[in-house]
């Protein structure tokens, strides 16, 4: 300012009034600031800041999302496992009862009664394949609203095939044991050239019950699925007659059932090692929450401290310029004339 | 030799003037606060004898014959005053953009609320919770709920955009027809007023304040220009002919609003996409004069209501700041967008030909291009089944495409809305033409950015306004400092010419004295 530039009474005013202003539209952003605990109120007091917000908000969204398939895709795999542990325990009982009328001593009655105890476990095999939650059949992949195994004359059918028309290492097989459900829990979710979803990005949590009995038939031509191995025993001792060679069958049937049941074992391991990799995600992304959690508040909250401490210099300076102005605007050359 | 009474003349045009004086002052103290008041001088010219010319010259001592008040002018600097008005015009300018602004940042604002950005998250979540179980009808509505809340949001968006349209248009009418043209007409009366006593010889400064704060007043509206030609009446007399003008600094382009007591109003009109400003001229065809505006409040009105953005055609010379018609066009771009995306993938029997299973239409049913943020809505075929999207892709029978149930509880095509929604769109401006591609990312991206772009918009303005604000107070300031009244120095005016008074009467009493001395004692 000009030193010798005259000042006029209007011009101490205006000044004065705007410094008031100016003092108390910052008192008021700091006490608004101090009341709600956030830095901004809209995007354009601090932009940059609100823009980084808005991408954490959308990122904590989004690891919720993922949270939530984890939980569901957790809950299915329990009743899966569950279930399994009840066909495992079926087809414990089956090998004892096997065993049991294996043994040359027991009479054609009593293997009578096994061979009914044998098709009773194999009823109860076939519910436990077709069990349900929320009207979900769990074991059927894709096939949810239908029950995934049937028996058309005698033969066990999967989501509508028959198991014996399923060889090994053919594409039926394939595309019957690689359709299960899936969630995306955030691997990076990605479709291949034919548009259809990439499985390595998603998560598989559902069993097909395929991989479960087994399929195809076997090396003579009989089914060489756990359903059907357990009728064709039962059959085996329900004969007449009971000679070596209805024992050698029965081995080979047994043999073949065996192997069948140490696969439905495999699965529980499956399942188990899922399980694990479900834990392991919940971790990190309770961890990822976490985090994100602490840069919101850092990017949208105040510091407290230093904000309530301006708020209190703003208030002290506000009220010495009050005081100030009286005293500067009223003297003049007026007050001491006489 | 003078005569007697010369002295008494002297005595007496000396109390007239320190009257003078002291009325001058009384009248300046009495307008300290008056509004546009500038403080007012009487000149008080030094009274010479005419010169005795005479034939035999003798020479005489002479004496002034006093002074005399010749008039009252104010101190007012017309330099300061031109200076005041045009950034009068930037800061008024800037102060407009930054109230529009802000009411068009409110509508997509998210820092304390939840607008658009927010229900794009919901949707996502949701189709995530409607992938693990994807033949449930429940899920299935309340994932079609969440998209209806996402188009209504859509909606609102774009009607709040059209209310701050119409609240800023219905300003701009009120500023051109209350201020420009009431103003307009006042000074063009002023002006013939102030002529008339100027021929008189009257000096009216209180017409001049008066004149003075219009001007300023229309300052902030427009970018004006105020010129005075000087017009000869008489042989002594010259008077100033003034006249506003709308000069464009840009172009030099300017148009006549006042001329003498000449003026011209303008009118406004609004197409609905945008609106210019017609100069009426009496016995003449309106002229467009839109452009003609670069400064002041009219302008940050013509910024808001017809700003284009980077959609500005050059060629038409249409406005490019981001205004009203440049966010209506991104938020349509990005229903046109989100509908396309989503039609497409939900109509996966035949990807060529999307119009076979839309999942969003305009109000009529319509899709592609047709859609905007006011009319995008879930298609009627979705309200009426919530089952209408299509959870996959996989028909039960290879040959017949007809039936896509064939394996039900698989969720593949939920996935394929929920990758949609995370991966970069390419979002064009003409749709179908890749070169107009104003921006690639997510849906989220585009939203924030819209939400970015207004809000720098503001903060750049405040910027602007404050300094614009702080060099126009400065220059209120030196104007002030120059026009102002301070009572300090009419304090000692007044009693220095008190003291002058005080003399003069004691120099009447003298010279009564020496005269009664003359008459009275003189030859006694």
């Amino acid at each position: 300012m000009d030193i010798t530039m005259r000042i006029t009474y209007k011009m101490m005013t205006t000044k004065y009034t705007t410094n008031l202003n100016n003092m108390s539209s910052e008192l008021d952003k700091l006490n608004t600031q101090v009341a709600s605990g956030r830095k901004f109120a809209k995007t354009s007091d601090d932009t940059s800041s609100a823009i980084k917000a808005y991408q954490i908000r959308r990122n904590m969204a989004k690891v919720e999302g993922y949270q939530n398939n984890v939980d569901h895709a957790k809950d299915f795999l329990t009743n899966s496992e569950t279930n399994l542990n009840d066909i495992n325990a079926t087809l414990s009982d089956a090998t004892v009862k096997i065993q049991e009328g294996k043994n040359g001593t027991q009479s054609s009655d009593s293997r009578k009664i096994i061979a009914n105890e044998l098709r009773v476990m194999q009823n109860q095999l076939l519910d436990t394949l077709n069990s349900s939650v929320s009207d979900t059949y769990i074991y059927g992949g894709s096939n949810t609203g239908e029950k995934p195994f049937t028996v058309e004359s005698g033969k066990l059918f999967y989501n509508g095939v028959d198991l014996d028309t399923i060889a090994d290492g053919s594409d039926e097989l394939k595309k019957l044991s690689a359709d299960s459900l899936y969630v995306d829990v955030g691997l990076g979710l990605s479709f291949d050239s034919t548009g259809a979803v990439n499985r390595n990005s998603v998560f598989n949590y559902s069993i097909p019950g395929i991989n479960i009995v087994g399929n195809g038939k076997t090396a003579d031509g009989g089914s060489n699925n756990l359903y059907s191995l357990l009728g064709d025993i039962a059959t085996q001792f329900e004969s007449a007659s009971f000679s070596s060679d209805t024992s050698d069958t029965i081995d080979k049937l047994f043999g073949q059932f065996q192997t069948a049941s140490s696969k439905a074992n495999q699965v529980t391991t499956e399942i188990g090692s899922k399980t694990n990799y479900l834990d392991f995600m919940t971790d990190r992304y309770d961890a990822q929450s976490l985090n994100m959690q602490a840069r919101q508040t850092d990017v949208e909250g105040i510091d407290a401290a230093y904000t309530y401490i301006a708020f209190q210099t703003q208030k002290v300076a506000y009220q010495a310029a009050l005081q100030m102005g009286t005293s500067i605007i009223q003297s003049s050359v007026f007050d001491y004339m006489s | 030799m003078s005569s007697t009474f010369l002295a008494f003349n002297v005595a007496s045009r000396a109390m007239e003037a320190s009257q003078a004086t002291i009325n001058v002052t009384g009248n300046n103290i009495a307008n300290i606060n008056t509004e546009g008041y500038s403080r007012q001088r009487v000149d008080i010219n030094a009274i010479t004898s005419g010169g005795g010319i005479q034939k035999y010259a003798a020479p005489q001592i002479s004496t002034g014959m006093g002074a005399k008040a010749v008039g009252t002018s104010q101190m007012r600097d017309p330099f300061l005053d031109a200076r005041f008005r045009s950034q009068n015009a930037e800061a008024s300018q800037y102060d407009k953009m930054i109230t529009g602004l802000s009411d068009l940042e409110n509508i997509f604002d998210e820092a304390q609320t939840d607008g658009l950005q927010t229900e794009l998250s919901n949707f996502i979540d949701t189709l995530q919770t409607f992938s693990e179980t994807p033949t449930s009808v429940d899920i299935a509505q309340v994932t079609r709920t969440e998209a209806q809340k996402v188009t209504q949001m859509m909606n609102m968006y774009a009607n709040q955009i059209k209310d701050v349209r119409k609240q800023q248009v219905d300003d701009l009418t009120v500023v051109v027809s209350n201020d420009v043209n009431a103003a307009v007409k006042s000074i063009a009366n002023l002006n013939d007023q102030i002529r008339t006593e100027e021929i008189y010889g009257n000096i009216p400064n209180d017409l001049y304040d008066q004149r003075n704060s219009l001007i300023d007043d229309l300052s902030g509206i427009a970018n004006i220009k105020v010129n005075r030609t000087p017009e000869k009446i008489s042989e002594d007399l010259t008077v100033d002919r003034l006249s506003i003008s709308l000069v464009d600094k840009n172009t030099g382009n300017s148009i006549g609003l006042v001329d003498n007591d000449k003026y011209n109003t303008v009118e406004l009109v609004d197409t609905g996409d945008k609106v210019e400003l017609f100069l009426k001229e009496t016995g003449s065809v309106d002229k467009d004069i839109t452009n003609l505006f670069s400064d002041g409040s009219v302008k940050g009105y013509l910024n808001l209501i017809n700003g284009n953005g980077s959609f500005a055609d050059p060629s038409i010379k249409e406005n490019d700041s981001k205004g009203i018609p440049y966010y209506q066009k991104t938020m349509d771009i990005f229903a046109s967008k989100f509908a396309e995306v989503f039609n497409k993938i939900n109509s996966i029997v035949d990807p060529a030909d999307p119009a076979l299973k839309p999942l969003f239409t305009n109000t009529t049913g319509g899709i592609g291009s047709t859609i905007t943020a006011a009319n995008i809505q879930v298609s009627q075929a979705w309200l009426d089944n919530p089952s209408y999207i299509s959870t996959t892709n996989n028909p039960s029978d290879p040959t017949d495409l007809l039936d896509p149930t064939g394996t039900p509880g698989s969720a593949d095509n939920v996935l394929r809305m929920i990758s949609t929604m995370n991966v970069d769109q390419e979002f064009e401006g003409v749709p179908g033409d890749p070169l107009t591609t104003t921006f690639k990312g997510t849906f989220n991206e585009y939203m924030t950015g819209i939400l970015g772009d207004v809000s720098m918009d503001v903060e750049l303005n405040t910027n602007f306004a404050s300094t614009s604000k702080n060099v126009l107070d400065s220059v209120s300031t030196s104007r002030e400092s120059v026009s102002g009244v301070n009572l300090n120095e009419e304090g000692t005016n007044l009693m220095a010419y008190q003291k002058v008074y005080n003399a003069a009467i004691r120099y009447f009493n003298v010279l009564d004295e020496n005269l009664n001395t003359i008459i009275n004692t003189m030859g006694q």
